[in-house]
């Protein structure tokens, strides 16, 4: 497949007419109809919106995991691999997936208790990150530890045990005769020990980075020992462990306190440069938005609505909706402006522009034609009839 | 756990009350002649004296192994429980393992692969399971097995083997025959005695694990839908791994409890099962005594089956308490 | 509800058995002057005939008429179950009703007479009970019930307490309704379905615990229409005769299918109930 002229150098993904739909006992739920974002290498984009605006379905369809009773029913996702190459994550295996995911792209989430194992210690779901994608560099460093024994003179049989152990692991991790050695009583346990605490330590470095207090205690720590925001470091510890090229942040700071809010998002902005992740931003407080985005899309009811820089959003908001949304900020002394009418029924939508019902601009064309991303200025999109603008559903992502 | 003992043997005590003092001077009797001394025997125990006196008269001789003459098989009580409990602690050995690895295995399965046909046909066979009487399931194996095709037989051991045991070749160390066979390295008894197990310990099953399978289903349903199995898949870990690793053993919490009630269950004696197959346990002794009208017999057994019941519900959470580290510490 | 097929089959077994039920004087005849439930006898043999135009299902062991036995044990079963679960039930929504609505140490001491019954095995207790009382099905029924409502009690004082917050009580209090009028009038209605979800799985259970019992010879006398007292006639004939093992198969496969399928078909309808009246279950 070809798709290599499709995305241009910078690009990083592209979302091209994503169609899911929720196949439930109450209907058909449309829920996301013909979404395109794109985003570039080493950007943040920002994904606002209501809650039912299809963000989160279209995040964790980004990793090929959309929730049932979702299913995918078209378009593509474009992405660059780290060695260059461009796939369409739609369209990868599940044994292609499992390399991508944890590894390429990453996800951090809005309820940092519940994304975590309560039966496991923390130090065990990071250290999982790590074996299933960094397992070689591990076993080097085991190598290289156990080495350095030798040369000292310590060539005991755990020692000599292990090492032909690691080796054979780096041929072929599968081997049968290493999965038999692994489940015998104690040679079993000696094997894995130079290994895992060459993990223990990664993993202790990458608790230090997430600026977690005393890492050593912590690793050993069981979730719910630990504080929310605790919590949600682990989270990003494990989703950067393997430096990913893409993060999504599902709503990470939405369940904390305000305070810790603020420090995470801090964190996650410096680990962003250290790492040089682009990141994807979904969020519906405009507020965060601001502080973190280079880029904002808009979305209502399964539609992107609007894209921009985040200055320009924020200074002319086009769409009717984003406008809404803008006016909604509670400020000190304003009175307070809630967007009339309800978020739509997704089984049934409204037909032509999903908006026009709330929209106090509406048309009659509004209600017949869905209107179609269109490009108005140099970089600021937006799907609405209000304006003319270049009638094409590509948006390039810059040349 | 305290009140609910304290409990139990008060409730067996008020059943006693509902028999005059005379009947329950005749359940300490062992032989007619005593009968003469009825009045010494009930100013003996105080069974003439105000009703809270008498429960902690009763209690005392209870806790002092007193828990009056079994007319049924001629012994007392306490030696009854003591020479049938064996038998069913046999019969659980293998019943309970079984059922608990059978429907946990099968609630996973019907979870992992929901709305297939694998599904509805665990679904099927628990509804059956659920709804078989136990004593007719035993019946219509018996009828094919034994009677049919005779590769079975009720009883514990055949009369060879039952000769054996009584005499003194072989060593009786646990009651249990297939753990004594081993240690007596008596292959013959062995293969003997597990024949005997094959026809009640499926009956067992069957009916058993039909409500740990759905337990087990619904509770792996319930995982597989937290976000901490879509942040597991997130970091690229395999479907199957994911199963295994993550959402079973969270499921299986929720199942510990009802495996406990169903061990304690077991181990309380299974009446049903003793009798239509003759395997002479504590329930079988129950049931024998109760169509007799041995009273002592029939309310030692039920005191017994409720500190059982109490005695595993505690294991239980303790047991909670190792598999979850939320509350062990908690 | 109507969606699996498995309800309509549960639906059609409960139906098949109702009319059995209410037909029985019509399909099986009793005796005049005698108790229909006692089933009839055509001599003493303890040798069970085989089924023959006469005696569609043949003779069970004291020569019993089969045909009759089930049919009217259908009966039976309806009755003695329909009456414990209503008793049991009876008490239950009393105790737990005012365990849930008046909290404080009568739940206390409520909640722990039903955790001390529930500390036995339902069966094991009934035996006791039963051979207490002395045996006879109006033991069973006694101990049946004596077992069984602690049950109902839990549930209803579950809903209590949980309505009983509700805004729409708090309402009527306010207004000055006694306490008997807010409980029977407001509450109740909407903490009975449960029970009634719940009484209606549970016929299945009951009957299958009187069948027990029966069959252990503390129920049913022998010659009473009941299956587990009809069972329990059968055991002496699972080894057939020489040469024919299966040569009495009716004496224990019919009445035993009879309970089977009874038991069977109430729990499909009690799963069926239970899934419509739980939303939760029906998203997916």
């Amino acid at each position: 497949m070809r798709v290599e002229e499709i995305l241009s150098p910078n690009e990083q993904l592209r979302v091209k007419d994503l169609i899911v739909r929720f196949y439930t006992y109450e209907g058909i739920v449309k829920a996301v109809e013909k979404a395109k974002l794109n985003l570039r290498r080493g950007e943040t984009l920002g994904i606002v919106g209501e809650t039912g605006s299809g963000k989160s379905v279209t995040a964790l369809t980004i990793l090929a995991l959309t929730p049932p009773p979702g299913r995918v029913e078209g378009g593509s996702i474009l992405f660059r691999r780290l060695n260059g190459s461009i796939d369409d994550i739609l369209k990868l295996s599940e044994e292609q997936l499992i390399r991508l995911r944890g590894k390429e792209i990453s996800m951090i989430f809005q309820e940092p208790n519940a994304a975590l194992d309560p039966l496991y210690t923390v130090g065990d779901q990071v250290a999982e990150a790590i074996l299933s994608h960094r397992l070689p560099e591990m076993l080097d460093k085991a190598i290289e530890s156990l080495g350095e024994e030798v040369k000292n003179g310590n060539e005991g049989f755990s020692t000599r045990l292990q090492l032909w152990a690691y080796n054979e692991m780096k041929k072929n991790p599968k081997a049968l005769k290493l999965r038999l050695v692994k489940r015998l009583p104690i040679i079993g346990k000696m094997i894995s020990k130079r290994l895992n605490q060459v993990v223990r330590e990664e993993i202790i470095e990458l608790l230090r980075l997430m600026e977690i207090p005393d890492p050593e205690r912590v690793v050993d720590s069981y979730p719910h020992e630990l504080s929310g925001g605790m919590q949600q470091r682990i989270v990003i510890a494990i989703a950067l462990a393997c430096s990913p090229l893409l993060l999504l942040a599902d709503e990470p700071t939405t369940s904390l306190d305000v305070t810790v809010q603020a420090q995470i998002l801090d964190l996650i902005r410096r680990l962003k440069e250290r790492f040089g992740a682009s990141i994807i931003y979904i969020t519906h407080d405009m507020g965060v938005i601001a502080e973190i985005s280079d880029r904002v899309a808009v979305m209502y009811a399964g539609n992107v609505v609007e894209v921009a820089p985040v200055k320009e959003l924020f200074k002319n908001p086009l769409h009717p909706y984003t406008k809404a949304l803008l006016e909604a900020i509670p400020r000190p002394g304003a009175t307070f402006k809630s967007i009339p009418g309800t978020v739509p029924n997704l089984v049934n939508p409204p037909p032509g522009c999903r908006f026009h019902p709330r929209c106090p601009y509406a048309m009659p064309r509004c209600v017949k034609e869905v209107p179609e991303l269109k490009r108005i200025s140099e970089e600021h999109y937006v799907a609405c009839h209000l304006y003319g603008g270049e009638g094409h559903g590509e948006h390039s992502g810059g040349d | 756990m305290i009140p609910v003992l304290i409990g139990v043997t008060i409730l067996i005590f008020a059943i006693t009350q509902l028999f005059d003092p005379y009947m329950r001077a005749s359940l300490y009797i062992r032989d007619p002649r005593q009968a003469k001394n009825i009045e010494g025997i009930i100013r003996k125990y105080g069974l003439d004296q105000p009703v809270y006196i008498q429960y902690f008269r009763w209690l005392d001789q209870v806790l002092h192994g007193n828990l009056g003459w079994s007319q049924s098989i001629h012994m007392p009580v306490l030696d009854a429980l003591l020479t049938h409990f064996p038998a069913t602690a046999e019969l659980a050995l293998y019943a309970a393992p079984l059922t608990i690895i059978i429907g946990t295995a099968l609630g996973k399965l019907a979870a992992v692969k929901k709305d297939t046909a694998v599904d509805h046909l665990t679904r099927i066979m628990a509804i059956i399971g659920w709804s078989l009487p136990s004593f007719w399931l035993g019946i219509m194996l018996l009828a094919i097995f034994y009677g049919g095709l005779g590769i079975f037989s009720p009883g514990r051991l055949s009369t060879w083997a039952e000769n054996l045991v009584l005499s003194g070749k072989f060593k009786v160390y646990t009651g249990l025959y297939t753990i004594d066979a081993i240690l007596n390295l008596n292959g013959a008894v062995l293969l003997d005695a597990l024949s005997h197990l094959v026809l009640p310990v499926t009956t067992l099953v069957i009916i058993n694990m039909a409500l740990l399978m759905r337990i087990m289903r619904s509770s792996m349903l319930e995982q597989l839908n937290k976000t901490y199995v879509i942040a597991a898949r997130a970091r690229g870990l395999k479907w199957k791994t994911v199963i295994d690793k993550h959402a079973t053993r969270n499921a299986l919490i929720s199942v510990v409890t009802i495996s406990g009630l169903l061990t304690a269950g077991m181990l309380s004696g299974m009446v049903i099962t003793e009798t239509v197959f003759e395997f002479k346990g504590i329930g079988y002794w129950a049931a024998h005594a109760a169509t007799q009208l041995d009273i002592p017999a029939v309310l030692g057994f039920a005191l017994f089956a409720g500190m059982v019941f109490v005695v595993a519900n505690l294991i239980v959470d303790i047991l909670y308490a190792y598999i979850d580290p939320r509350i062990r510490l908690g | 509800m109507r969606e699996t097929p498995l309800s309509i089959v549960g639906l059609a077994i409960v139906i098949f058995f109702t009319i059995i039920a209410i037909a029985a004087p019509v399909l099986a005849p009793p005796r005049p002057g005698r108790d229909p439930y006692m089933i009839p006898r055509y001599g003493y043999s303890p040798i069970p005939k085989p089924p023959s135009p006469e005696h569609p299902f043949g003779l069970t062991q004291g020569q019993y008429d089969l045909y009759y036995g089930v049919i009217w044990g259908t009966r039976a079963a309806y009755r003695i179950g329909v009456l414990i679960i209503a008793v049991s039930a009876l008490i239950g929504i009393v105790v737990g009703g005012v365990a849930g609505y008046y909290g404080g140490i009568i739940d206390e001491v409520l909640m722990r007479i039903t955790d001390i019954i529930f500390a036995f095995p339902g069966l094991i207790l009934a035996m006791a009970l039963v051979v207490a009382f002395g045996p006879g099905l109006d033991s069973v029924t006694l101990a049946m019930v004596l077992v069984w409502w602690p049950g109902y009690a839990r549930l209803i004082r579950g809903e209590f307490l949980r309505i009983r917050s509700e805004d729409f009580v708090e309402a009527a209090k306010a207004i000055g309704c006694s306490d008997l009028r807010v409980i029977v009038k407001h509450i109740l209605p909407n903490a009975i379905y449960p029970l009634l979800i719940m009484a209606s799985l549970d016929i299945g259970s009951v009957v299958l615990n009187v069948a027990a019992l029966s069959f252990l010879g503390l129920g049913a006398p022998e010659g009473y229409a009941d299956w587990g007292q009809l069972i329990s006639l059968s055991r002496n004939w699972i080894t057939g005769k020489p040469g024919d093992p299966f040569a009495y198969w009716y004496v224990y496969t019919i009445p035993g299918l009879f309970l089977f399928l009874f038991v069977m078909g109430w729990n499909l309808l009690g799963d069926a109930l239970r899934d419509v009246m739980d939303p939760m279950i029906r998203r997916r």
